[in-house]
């Protein structure tokens, strides 16, 4: 099955000059990361960096990168545990813990791995099974719904990761549950760890999936912070009764063609002379403005 | 006989425990018991029924365990372990988030339900995690006892109920926190668990001691003081011989240079799970699989000779 990946953006992306700024500074300091380690998953990373820095740097969560377990903050569970430098990036950047951290991740002696980890500060869970953190999170908007506590609880999905059953075993508990204090956020870049997902084992329809869940279901460019705000916005103070999913159509490999559009690219850090064009391609992207 | 069955009074403990506390919660893969009917209708608030969905069931009782909640996860015991090894491994032991895992019918406790329903193999896999704790449970005693232990535990437990109703082996206001009791005392031991600590009690009769090892990890200074003087052992455990009970005694003895003789009984799996198929009780099963009580009786005065 062919698919016309590129015609899915034609909508057109507006620039918030503030949270686009910051995600060139993020794209390109966890691109360096990766490549100073030679690993790291760099094209998982870029297809929700614009949603991380949407919920960090335009309040739609609440954290204090002072004291990270502060009891009311918002908790973020990053199912999709390779993601991992995208989110580490961004914690170093609000001052969680030290940017020099960062150059040691996979290192010896580095503190920061290629999966997510809890000792970490500001990070809630180690995952990596995929599957897992999206129940647990769960399990934590229910505690939050019975001690009447008005926290969210945000939860990044990989579109790969629901191929694992124990998503929608989550997804029927959470609606039957009504946690609209639970925000789930697919990140639907369309491609898995060999070949694009409608070619393996279809996900789509993805909407009606969710909707047949129970879920409310919006779908967004997850690379336009003006529609990634206005989903969340609104969600944050419990608009809806029933849980929402924000289905964000996304690229992996965004801001850096070189990675784009390939499923090889899965899983790797570029090496020698394809990290140089990645660096001048994500710089030619921001610079053109595309 | 007891009239209650060991399910009955842990859930009967977890109900007066969680009246003072509403942050002990029940997570259920719909499984219920008398005992839990009482606690859906007085505690609604904290009874989760996720369904038959046991995998989901560690996940959402993890989550809940992570915000501060004392979460007693219960299910069919086969299910609600084996089926769940990487939810558990993940999440009670990696990111070290204690619940309490409440497994029902282990052994051959299901005995007219055929081999799917059976758990003989539980003990030698969840021990290989560390940070879990296995109890196995003996009596009513120990279960009602074993609710304070577990809800109160910086660790995961995995609690074993036993189907049957069984007399009692301890009194009100025994002491369990040593992980093992010696029942009886003798220089010939049988080293029991579970269900087979009644058939050890009977074999052992005024022969033989008996000492019910009902945790794993084994306490190590507990269990060698306890075979102090000891000399030959058997383990009986109703499992597979691979990695169970006897297993960890005899790694122990092993790794602390014990020079006691020890004979294993449990499950002898030369035969797959073809025994799992015979039907009429569980004496029946446990017969098939070499676990039969003349045989056990038979072996021990043959070992303790």
């Amino acid at each position: 099955m062919k698919i016309n990946l590129k015609g899915l953006f034609n909508r057109k992306e507006k620039k918030n000059s503030r949270l686009y700024a910051k995600s060139f500074e993020i794209r390109k300091a966890m691109l360096e990361m990766c490549i100073n380690a030679g690993k790291g998953h760099v094209t998982s990373c870029l297809s929700c960096v614009d949603i991380l820095v949407a919920l960090y740097y335009a309040d739609l969560m609440r954290f204090d990168a002072k004291c990270p377990d502060s009891f009311n903050r918002d908790r973020l569970v990053l199912s999709k545990g390779q993601a991992s430098p995208a989110l580490y990036t961004i914690l170093a950047d609000l001052g969680f813990f030290d940017k020099a951290d960062l150059k040691g991740f996979t290192k010896l002696d580095g503190k920061l791995a290629v999966h997510l980890q809890k000792s970490v500060p500001g990070v809630e869970l180690t995952v990596g099974s995929l599957g897992q953190g999206y129940g647990v999170a769960a399990g934590m908007a229910l505690s939050a719904k019975m001690n009447r506590e008005l926290h969210n609880v945000f939860a990044i999905l990989g579109d790969g990761e629901c191929y694992e059953g124990s998503i929608w075993e989550t997804a029927m508990f959470a609606s039957h549950n009504n946690l609209n204090n639970l925000i789930t956020i697919v990140d639907r870049n369309f491609l898995c760890v060999t070949d694009f997902t409608e070619d393996l084992v279809a996900l789509e329809p993805m909407e009606d999936k969710w909707k047949s869940f129970g879920f409310g279901v919006i779908r967004i460019n997850g690379h336009c912070f003006e529609e990634i705000l206005a989903a969340i916005e609104p969600l944050r103070s419990h608009s809806s009764a029933k849980p929402t999913v924000i289905i964000a159509d996304t690229v992996k490999g965004k801001g850096v063609k070189s990675l784009c559009y390939d499923p090889l690219w899965h899983g790797c850090a570029p090496g020698n002379k394809v990290a140089t064009q990645c660096i001048a391609d994500l710089k030619r992207r921001y610079e053109d403005g595309q | 006989m007891a009239n209650k069955t060991q399910r009955d009074v842990f859930f009967d403990r977890v109900y007066e425990l969680a009246r003072v506390d509403r942050d002990v919660i029940i997570v259920s893969a719909d499984m219920s018991a008398p005992a839990l009917d009482k606690f859906r209708r007085d505690l609604p608030m904290q009874f989760v029924n996720v369904g038959i969905a046991e995998q989901n069931a560690i996940l959402i009782a993890s989550g809940l365990a992570k915000e501060g909640k004392k979460v007693f996860c219960y299910a069919i015991a086969p299910f609600i372990t084996l089926r769940c090894l990487e939810q558990i491994r993940v999440n009670s032991c990696i990111n070290e988030i204690p619940i309490t895992i409440v497994g029902m019918g282990v052994g051959l406790g299901y005995h007219s339900d055929g081999p799917t329903h059976h758990l003989i193999e539980d003990v030698a896999i969840m021990r290989s995690f560390p940070g879990i704790n296995i109890l196995n449970t003996t009596d009513n005693i120990m279960a009602a006892s074993l609710v304070s232990i577990a809800a109160n535990s910086s660790v995961t437990n995995y609690i074993r109920l036993d189907k049957d109703f069984h007399d009692d082996v301890y009194s009100a206001g025994a002491d369990f926190s040593s992980g093992l009791n010696k029942i009886k005392e003798g220089r010939k031991m049988i080293v029991a668990t579970g269900a087979m600590v009644h058939s050890a009690c009977e074999i052992a009769a005024s022969d033989y001691g008996v000492i019910d090892l009902f945790q794993i990890p084994i306490n190590r200074e507990a269990f060698i003081e306890a075979i102090n003087g000891v000399e030959k052992i058997i383990t009986l455990e109703e499992h597979f011989l691979a990695g169970g009970m006897g297993s960890a005694v005899c790694e122990l003895f092993n790794d602390c240079d014990i020079k006691i003789s020890v004979k294993r009984l449990g499950l002898n799996a030369r035969a797959g799970y073809e025994s799992c198929y015979k039907y009429g009780g569980r004496e029946i099963i446990r017969d098939n699989f070499g676990l039969g009580f003349e045989s056990i009786k038979e072996e021990a005065n043959n070992f303790f000779k």
